[in-house]
């Protein structure tokens, strides 16, 4: 194999970690009902007139953003995986198609909440399963070689 | 659409296959038996794989009939970069409002518990 092959090493897919200064069982709680997710999801100034979720292994959301100009842009899915209040796996739709796969892990130490998020950005999940570096910055690594 | 060029761009970048032959081609330009060589691959099935990342728009081939040289083509890929890092944003802000909604949610839990 080529040396640089170690830059283009890893598929399409996004790593978040975010820890919030709240009990896990509240920042689980936050993603479970329109309710509360249509006051957090999608960054401000946009809007969500339209949240609609069956929180259950199967079941659908529907959301709709909005922009201050009255653009609107539609994110749906379904849940996959449900385990309460550790792991949420939801698949969706954005950008006209685009399938992409989400898993959030839940984990909490001294009150606080580690959020991981997880997305891959087709629906061959398992040959990205533990993959621990974001695609932004093999992409990143790649188009430099490019420079 | 540049919605369209993700789909085919992220669906060519899924293939651990196609991703080494990228990264070999950031070196210089290649044609199909150079490429075939460091995988065990068959050429055709080589072939198969540049007909996906010239689809793409990742690569192009040269006029050439015989060698047909494969290059790089940088701008899709930057486009997939770009969308990533505006998407990560999105993310990233949602969680700074999901992290004021926490306060007031541990607010509200704890005056509930009050009240009791």
């Amino acid at each position: 194999m080529p040396e640089t092959s170690s830059v283009v090493a890893r598929p399409p897919e996004l790593l978040l970690t975010r820890v919030f200064d709240a009990p896990r069982r509240l920042v689980f709680e936050a993603w479970t009902k329109a309710e509360h997710v249509s006051r957090w999801f999608a960054p401000r100034p946009f809007t969500m007139p339209r949240c609609e979720m069956d929180f259950r292994p199967g079941g659908v959301f529907r959301f709709v953003m909005r922009a201050p100009d009255g653009w609107e842009h539609p994110f749906e899915g379904a849940f996959r995986e449900i385990v309460a209040p550790e792991r949420i796996v939801f698949t969706g739709s954005i950008e006209e198609g685009n399938a992409v796969v989400t898993t959030l892990t839940f984990a909490e130490h001294d009150g606080k909440t580690t959020l991981t998020m997880h997305q891959t950005f087709t629906l061959e999940s398992s040959s990205t399963r533990g993959a621990k570096e974001g695609w932004t910055l093999t992409l990143n690594q790649l188009e430099e070689q490019l420079r | 659409m540049l919605a369209e060029h993700l789909d085919a761009t992220f669906a060519a970048l899924a293939d651990p296959t196609r991703r080494a032959i990228l990264a070999r081609l950031a070196s210089g330009e290649a044609n199909v038996t150079e490429l075939a060589k460091p995988f065990d691959m068959s050429q055709p099935a080589i072939s198969k794989h540049l007909k996906v990342l010239e689809r793409a728009g990742l690569i192009s081939r040269g006029r050439d009939a015989q060698s047909r040289p494969c290059r790089l083509e940088g701008r899709r890929l930057k486009e997939a970069t770009e969308w990533m890092e505006r998407y990560r944003r999105f993310w990233e802000q949602s969680f700074d409002r999901l992290d004021e909604y926490l306060v007031e949610l541990k607010k509200k839990e704890r005056k509930n518990a009050r009240n009791k």
